[in-house]
């Protein structure tokens, strides 16, 4: 019981538990997604009115976008006890019962996880494709960086949603019992 | 300091909030940074509504008193688009100026008085609600 209650091997890597660093790590994974979002309305709109270039921001850079948006939705609506709970069930009277969600679980988790990982991919290659691969020059590559700027921040705003969540978790747990 | 200064004082400073933004809209014949009035002003509801909730709901016989410290969903999620809604305010007059909509003095003044008028929302939140719980502390 004392090894499944910490999260890492070495007793002082334990992340601190209190219900303020989670309200903290909640507010700020909330205002990394705002910061990728403009960033991508800002080129949107730099766009369509100082741009001088022939290159316009599509459809097509919007789409790394809604994955990653639909990737962070799905991976943080997961309930993290179905994850783990079934080293404890497989051998108890409930057995079969929960093991199937669990494995339900993890397999809307794996494609939360697919399309996160999608949507930076995907902004790369636009960036790549779209951007660098014509020579265009810095105003107008600055459309392709933001949309980097913004699938990374939504992408670091979903692992600090995810570590803030499992804060609250170990905390919970250490005090049920 | 009895309620009635601090309603003054509050109110005086949110008037001078709205002031700024206006006047940043005004003085250069461009009301497009109003809509930072519009974001400062839905960013506190989110956690209003979220403690209205959790203070409706009915523990008499669902035993939902059990999971403790741990916050429900429905908290966590207006938390992060309190985040977001904040954001949103400062990076709209940011995103204008950088597309040349707005000059630079209405986006310093349009930020400023949008926190403005949000931190003088929080903090009458904050002076109303300290009578009636005080453990209540980061709830902004």
């Amino acid at each position: 019981m004392e090894q499944r209650n910490s999260l890492f091997r070495f007793s002082g890597l334990n992340l601190p538990k209190s219900q303020k660093l989670r309200s903290i790590g909640v507010y700020l994974s909330g205002i990394l997604f705002a910061v990728g979002f403009w960033s991508m309305v800002d080129a949107a709109i730099y766009s369509k009115t100082v741009n001088a270039s022939i290159v316009h921001v599509t459809f097509v850079d919007w789409i790394p976008f809604i994955c990653s948006t639909l990737g962070m939705i799905i991976v943080n609506s997961i309930e993290k006890s179905h994850l783990l709970n079934d080293n404890n069930n497989n051998s108890s009277f409930l057995g079969g019962g929960s093991n199937s969600t669990t494995w339900q679980a993890r397999v809307i988790l794996f494609f939360g996880f697919s399309l996160l990982a999608g949507g930076l991919a995907g902004s790369f290659m636009v960036f790549i494709i779209k951007f660098l691969l014509k020579h265009y020059t810095f105003p107008t590559l600055g459309m392709g960086v933001s949309n980097i700027i913004c699938n990374g921040c939504i992408m670091l705003s979903c692992i600090t949603l995810w570590l803030s969540q499992n804060i609250e978790d170990e905390y919970s747990y250490s005090l049920a019992l | 300091m009895n309620p009635l200064n601090k309603i003054i004082f509050l109110s005086a400073f949110l008037a001078s909030g709205f002031l700024l933004i206006l006047l940043s809209c005004a003085l250069f014949n461009n009301w497009k940074p109003l809509w930072v009035i519009g974001i400062f002003l839905v960013a506190p509801l989110p956690n209003i509504i979220a403690q209205s909730v959790e203070n409706h709901r009915d523990d008499f016989l669902t035993f939902s008193n059990d999971h403790g410290n741990a916050p429900s969903a429905l908290k966590e999620f207006c938390q992060h688009a309190t985040g977001f809604l904040i954001v949103s305010g400062i990076a709209l007059p940011l995103t204008f100026y950088h597309s040349h909509l707005i000059e630079l003095g209405a986006t310093l003044m349009s930020i400023i008085g949008g926190l403005i008028v949000y931190s003088a929302i929080i903090v009458f939140i904050w002076f109303f609600s300290v009578e009636e719980e005080e453990n209540d502390d980061f709830n902004f």
